[in-house]
């Protein structure tokens, strides 16, 4: 069974940060550029979760992921390019189109905000287990039925899309049609989506059996099967993102009491 | 069933079958976006769990459904999604609601649950979207309909809105009307399951 997380085991210094840490960082990232109103900040984020990402010897794997919206910044650029409004400077005269610098200069922006949160996401998880984050999450407060909930699906999804493939080849068998006409695509979609549906709603009620006969809504304290890993590196880590970003929040007030 | 309940939709206790029906329908709903893929369908078809956990549960737990569902894709495949956790969250709840008051029984319910679950996606989508990428959704017929509004020398917010408003409603239109359909042919042993706030009379 192909696993849904991206996450991998490198020994790295990312791996052993505590994921609290890093989701700090990602808050960070997104935040203090925001607040600040500086785009170079960003792009010290970006070039900085790049060097955090090749340390880890993970960087080849943000290069899908960056080609999943690359993709749609690339519309954004021909958009905003030609028809931005207040598009006045001539960059590039293509016969019947023209792109234009406020335009691309607007896009680029975009492009910039956009790469950025997405590094900064990787940072967060490309080294970090789902269920790690989980766990430190419930550790500090939050409710650890909902923490099932978001572990189970790790684990539910990547059966579902098994179970996906036997329909379809089920179906097939039959006499289905998926190639053809859209009518003949739409109307194939019903029979191979509904098996699915049904037999995870009848999954549904034999999980909560099973979770309710061990003890899941007992109202005791929740004790935890692994200790949590904090290092004293991450305590210096949070300050300084903390600082920051008090900073850049004071830095908006400041900006806007003037 | 629905509308004789005592408690509100908006009841927090939820008994653990609706809890589990909550990664159930984030995987339906990621297995809806793959067979559309598949059959290489103009829509995404990606809300059909959120709905149906809506129908089942609540808003509530369709609200919830929703917003993991998005996380999940942010975790996993497209970081910039995690932020439209709170359309899909938007759209559990109008579902929830219109399915408590009993809309989901009939086409006409469902089309008009579709519409307003559209709307609402577009509502909170839209600033998103100027937020993230200057307005478009990077869905080419939106696109197209965003830079046509653009060249009229619209404001981007209206553009903006149109293109959101081509790239959902049509595909929430036709969802509700999928999760109709599911929905009335589900075992009624399993629909009473999910009803945490129905009457109990209890022997204990």
């Amino acid at each position: 069974m192909k696993s849904m997380s991206l996450y991998e085991e490198k020994h790295s210094f990312l791996n052993k940060l505590s994921p609290i840490t890093k989701m700090i960082y990602v808050v960070a990232a997104i935040l203090i550029p925001a607040f600040a109103g500086e785009k170079m900040l960003a792009v010290g984020f970006m070039i900085f979760s790049m060097l955090l990402l090749m340390h880890s010897k993970v960087i080849r794997r943000t290069f899908p992921i960056l080609g999943v919206s690359g993709f749609v910044v690339l519309t954004v650029l021909i958009i905003q390019g030609l028809f931005r409004a207040g598009n006045e400077t001539v960059v590039l005269d293509m016969g019947p189109v023209a792109f234009y610098k406020e335009g691309l200069l607007f896009a680029l922006g975009i492009a910039i905000n956009v790469f950025n949160i997405i590094l900064c996401f990787c940072v967060l998880v490309l080294s970090t287990k789902p269920s790690d984050m989980v766990e430190e999450l419930v550790r500090k407060g939050f409710s650890p039925r909902i923490g099932y909930v978001f572990t189970s699906l790790f684990q539910l999804i990547p059966q579902m899309t098994d179970r996906m493939s036997t329909i379809t080849d089920a179906q097939k068998s039959r006499g289905m049609e998926t190639e053809g006409s859209l009518m003949i695509r739409m109307k194939a979609f019903l029979p191979l989506i509904s098996p699915v549906i049904m037999s995870s709603f009848i999954d549904t009620k034999e999980r909560a059996i099973a979770l309710e006969v061990r003890g899941f809504n007992a109202k005791n304290k929740k004790t935890f099967l692994n200790e949590s890993t904090k290092i004293p590196v991450d305590n210096v880590i949070i300050i300084i993102l903390v600082v920051g970003i008090v900073c850049s929040i004071g830095w908006r007030i400041m900006t806007w009491l003037r | 069933m629905k509308g004789k309940n005592n408690n509100s939709p908006w009841s927090l206790q939820f008994n653990t079958a609706a809890l589990v029906l909550i990664p159930a329908a984030v995987g339906i709903n990621y297995i809806g976006k793959l067979f559309a893929g598949v059959l290489k369908l103009p829509l995404w078809l990606d809300s059909i769990g959120t709905c149906l956990a809506a129908c089942l549960a609540g808003p509530v737990v369709g609200a919830i459904a929703g917003a993991m569902n998005n996380l999940i894709y942010g975790l996993t495949m497209d970081p910039i999604s995690t932020v439209y956790a709170f359309t899909q969250a938007a759209i559990g709840i109008v579902v929830g609601l219109m399915a408590y008051y009993g809309a989901m029984k009939n086409v006409k319910g469902a089309l008009l649950t579709g519409i307003l679950g559209g709307f609402a996606a577009v509502l909170i989508s839209t600033p998103l979207n100027m937020i993230f990428w200057g307005g478009t959704t990077g869905n080419l017929w939106g696109d197209l309909a965003y830079a046509a509004v653009l060249s009229q020398n619209a404001s981007t917010w209206i553009a903006s809105t149109v293109d959101e408003i081509i790239v959902d409603v049509p595909d929430k239109i036709v969802v509700l009307l999928l999760v109709m359909g599911l929905y009335k042919n589900l075992p009624k042993s399993l629909l009473s399951l999910y009803q945490s706030n129905s009457k109990i009379e209890s022997l204990d």
